[in-house]
């Protein structure tokens, strides 16, 4: 008798706790404005830019939002030669045209053209950060699957965190326990009835451990579309580093309390080199003290100070308190998209390339080293890596626009003795300093001499062509290679 | 009746096995000339380079003159303690290393007690040796000689295996497991070479008259060393490069791409001059002459072919379209030439702790503590510096290696592995000068900047307090000594 009163207690109990999770998450009708989508995409060879990988099928999810718009992961469309939308239980499909994207906070949003799609769809609305440890929604369409998914998760942790699509980016990210699976990318995490993030990426090797894209950056990216084109996120261009030590503190003259993190160092930005310095101390960001660690306090997160800059539109100026010479002043920053790493990280246009006599050459970046294999930042490649990764901050007066390598030959009687067989940063041509790819199409162009000269940075190794036989030989080696056309700019 | 019949057998059993006994020596008289030596050597950690432990290795050696055994340099480092066996069993005899060059990978080992020598045989060193034929290699094996047949394949100019100078090597392939320990790899009664590394069945050997011409130099005296060719060089593979340098005639010589940037003996060879001649051998496209003895070889031989370091070479190139002769002498092969030396031999890892900081020069030997694969493992800038050059201004590197907490470092504890460029205004590449510039410190404060690039440029301490906290931080970490540097480094 008494083991059933504790059973039913305990079955009233759990009834109850299942009830009290539904009525704070609710979202039980969102799944009508949840999408799924099918993309067909080609991605770009880069060592052999002007060809294309196989075309390849994947899916993922969105959702409809005022205005008639569908949202969705950026890495749910990247690369699309056709995007198919299918509504909630609705067997057609229907084509979708990207309209914004933006691959720093991979998100983007579709429009749909043919009359009577998004009739009966309500637009969701966007809630606020939600607080850790309150219960989501994820909803979506995972794992291929045709009907829709939900999982029930709830919020673990909220950081800044780095965003896999552009792969050289970090924003505030949520985490939670709720499995996000491929094909749940682009669909809405709701809670109180309201979309409180993008589900978007997990960790691998983690199970149980999804991320979702949070409001604040929804929101930012929404509003930059407002104007009819993407900016991105703006950076600061300041790498700060903790300021916790008694000593360092003292010789700033600084009071010994946890507020106030040091600029250890100011990438190239004019603006942020113009108003800041290096052992400037950052003690608040627009209202947010910074703590000796560098973080805020974020909705009540202590989250990276990066957080508050990145609430900024391009163009916008962030006030600023800093400590400098013994003395708190207030600096008006002006904030800008930094657009000098964009190849270190994933890039989304089609590579540049020039071929001149089977010689094939393209930007260096990220995408083009990754074709070297799992391996690429081994050794082998060491100098490419450098070149890519380390040279801005550690020889910026040495630093190409656009470093250009020799990525491959195409073997041909005019340059079959080459002693350079690819993978080889170029330094000169015919004297002339590699630049950026136009500056290799002038330095061959505008030779007049018997022979072309290239130098390559590895070893100061040079290699010659006949300038006269190239000309002869260009076009049967476009032909040969099946290139419609010698350049890409 | 049994009892008679078993000891009976028993007698004949210890017939026939003293029969095998005294047959043995006879079998090889290699048993004379081969020798197990044993080293017991300190080993360091680098990672915390106030500690070492102990380490023994068994290889071989060949008795090659008047107690005078050869082996390899490979191991002979740092030793504690030597000890010699012959005939693969029984006493061991001290022994200690009479002479060694870690760039030729050769060493001589001695010994004072003559009853080692008793019954020992010097062999001889053969001079030529063919590139192709059978051979042997033999080892000292539970108490017999055991010989491998051998498969000698090529004479290749390759990479000393503890140096980046280049010599001439026997590739021969064995079943032999295990090898690269100073196996002698033997013929007749004479030594074609020692094995100095193995991968699968192929090995590549030391050969006998390269082993020779440097134990003739060692012996006639003062002995100078191996030298090099400090310049890059490249194939001249491409016609139309070469008519680009404005050579006539059928395409020949390589080019030269780079010199080093300090000053050194090569100042007369400038980048695309092309080496036609190296002592009156022609040199061909891919870099080869045509050696009397062995036929095709890469020209760094002839840097160390009977040449040593400060030896002047005769090189015709064509610069800018003219023939000239030039000399050029030899720089001597050291390891403290490189930005990043590749090896440290016999001395301990030099360290500075101060206030908990530990500052150590970037070298290979410390890279290596991050294993075999430490290219790839070693954070990327670390291992990059073994690419770069050594200026003037910067011999070498010196890195913040470490932080021992310690309440006077509160907030540093996180920093390691990063390049000091400056401490306190001056700039630093060598331990002694983190030492004195320690000791001026600004305006109370020790300033501690780290190279452009690295995650952190700058911190700083109250100068008051370093040495206090340097005696708690050794105290609680168990260091003895604060500092150790190497007195020829200092200078």
């Amino acid at each position: 008798m008494l083991r059933f009163t504790y059973a039913r207690a305990f079955k009233t109990l759990l009834w109850l706790l299942a009830a009290a999770l539904a009525e704070t998450v609710r979202g039980g009708d969102a799944e009508k404005s949840v999408i799924l989508i099918s993309t067909f995409s080609q991605q770009p060879l880069w060592d052999t830019p002007w060809r294309f990988d196989s075309v390849h099928k994947a899916s993922g999810s969105g959702f409809v939002i005022h205005g008639k718009r569908i949202m969705t992961n950026a890495h749910v469309v990247s690369w699309h030669k056709q995007v198919l939308v299918h509504r909630y239980q609705d067997p057609r499909p229907y084509p979708a045209k990207v309209v914004f994207i933006g691959h720093d906070c991979d998100l983007a949003l579709l429009e749909v053209e043919a009359p009577g799609f998004f009739d009966g769809l309500e637009p969701l609305e966007f809630g606020e950060l939600p607080k850790v440890r309150s219960a989501v929604i994820t909803y979506g369409y995972p794992a291929g699957g045709e009907q829709i998914s939900y999982t029930r998760g709830v919020v673990s942790r909220i950081e800044l965190q780095s965003y896999a699509h552009g792969g050289n980016r970090g924003y505030l990210a949520v985490q939670t326990d709720a499995a996000i699976n491929p094909g749940n990318s682009g669909g809405p995490v709701i809670q109180d009835d309201k979309v409180v993030g993008v589900a978007f990426q997990g960790i691998p090797g983690l199970e149980n451990t999804g991320f979702f894209i949070p409001p604040p950056v929804i929101q930012h990216f929404l509003k930059d579309v407002a104007d009819g084109s993407y900016d991105g996120f703006p950076q600061a261009g300041i790498r700060l580093s903790a300021l916790q030590n008694p000593s360092y503190r003292r010789s700033l003259k600084l009071p010994d309390n946890d507020l106030g993190t040091r600029i250890d160092y100011i990438y190239p930005i004019p603006d942020t080199q113009r108003r800041l310095r290096e052992d400037d101390v950052l003690l608040q960001v627009g209202n947010y003290p910074v703590g000796s660690d560098g973080t805020i306090i974020y909705a009540g997160n202590r989250l990276n100070a990066a957080v508050a800059i990145s609430e900024a539109q391009e163009g916008e100026s962030v006030p600023l308190k800093v400590w400098r010479d013994g003395a708190a002043v207030d600096v008006a920053l002006p904030v800008h998209v930094y657009q000098a790493d964009r190849a270190e990280g994933n890039q989304y246009t089609l590579p540049r390339y020039y071929v001149y006599g089977g010689l094939v050459f393209t930007p260096l970046s990220r995408d083009y080293l990754r074709t070297l294999g799992a391996n690429w930042n081994d050794g082998a490649n060491s100098d490419l890596v450098y070149e890519l990764y380390y040279r801005r901050q550690e020889s910026p007066e040495t630093v190409r626009s656009e470093p250009i390598v020799l990525s491959t030959i195409l073997a041909h009687s005019v340059n079959a003795n080459m002693a350079i067989h690819g993978r080889a940063l170029v330094d000169k041509i015919n004297g002339q300093r590699i630049e950026k790819l136009e500056d290799v199409i002038r330095a061959f162009e505008a030779s007049t001499n018997a022979y072309d000269v290239i130098e390559f940075s590895s070893q100061h190794t040079l290699d010659c062509l006949d300038h006269a036989e190239v000309a002869k030989a260009n076009a049967e080696i476009l032909k040969n290679a099946g290139i419609s056309k010698d350049r890409r700019l | 009746m049994m009892n008679y019949l078993s000891r009976f057998a028993a007698v004949v059993a210890l017939l026939v096995a003293t029969e095998t006994a005294k047959a043995a020596p006879d079998a090889s008289p290699w048993e004379r000339s081969v020798v197990t030596i044993e080293v017991t050597r300190k080993q360091y950690d680098y990672f915390q380079p106030w500690s070492k432990r102990m380490e023994s290795v068994q290889k071989n050696g060949v008795v090659v003159g008047p107690r005078q055994i050869l082996t390899t340099a490979e191991h002979m480092n740092d030793t504690a303690l030597l000890r010699v066996q012959k005939g693969g069993h029984g006493t061991w005899w001290n022994g200690q290393v009479q002479w060694i060059d870690y760039h030729a990978n050769l060493a001589l080992v001695t010994a004072t007690d003559a009853k080692l020598w008793d019954g020992l045989e010097a062999v001889t060193l053969a001079d030529p040796i063919p590139a192709k034929g059978s051979a042997q290699l033999a080892r000292w094996r539970n108490g017999q000689l055991e010989t491998h047949k051998a498969e000698l394949n090529r004479l290749i100019v390759k990479h000393a295996k503890l140096s980046f100078i280049d010599h001439v090597q026997l590739e021969l392939d064995s079943e032999i497991s295990g090898a690269g320990w100073a196996e002698p790899v033997i013929s007749g009664r004479k030594l074609f070479g020692l094995v100095c590394s193995q991968d699968g069945i192929n090995c590549t050997a030391i050969p006998a008259p390269f082993i020779k011409s440097i134990l003739d130099a060692q012996k006639k005296g003062p002995y100078r060393g191996l030298g090099y060719f400090d310049f890059v060089w490249t194939r001249a593979e491409n016609p139309n490069t070469l008519k680009f340098l404005k050579l006539e005639g059928e395409p020949r010589g390589v080019i030269i791409l780079d010199t080093p940037s300090l000053a050194t003996n090569s100042a007369p060879l400038r980048p695309r001059d092309l080496i036609l001649q190296i002592d009156g051998f022609e040199i061909d496209v891919e870099g080869n002459y045509k050696d009397p003895a062995y036929g095709n070889l890469l020209l760094e031989n002839l840097s160390t072919r009977n040449r040593w370091a400060g030896d002047s070479v005769r090189l015709k190139i064509l610069r800018d379209g003219k023939p000239l002769d030039v000399n050029y002498t030899l720089p001597k092969a050291k390891y403290t030439d490189e930005l990043v030396p590749e090896e440290i031999f016999d001395r301990e890892p030099e360290y500075l702790v101060a206030g908990g900081l530990v500052f150590q020069p970037l070298t290979e030997p410390y890279l290596r503590s991050w294993g075999g694969d430490w290219r790839r493992k070693a954070p990327f800038r670390l291992s990059y510096y073994t690419q770069d050059k050594p200026t003037a201004r910067r011999p070498s590197r010196i890195l913040l290696s470490l932080v021992l907490p310690d309440p006077y470092n509160l907030g540093y504890q996180d920093y390691r592995f990063l390049v000091v460029d400056q401490v306190n205004g001056q700039p630093v590449s060598k331990l002694s000068d983190v030492q004195s510039a320690l000791a001026k410190p600004s305006g109370g404060y020790d300033v501690i900047q780290f190279a452009r690039g690295e995650a952190v440029r700058r911190m700083v301490l109250d100068a008051e307090g370093i040495e206090d906290a340097t005696h708690r931080v050794m105290q609680r970490y168990g260091i003895d000594r604060d500092l150790v540097v190497d007195p020829a480094a200092a200078r």
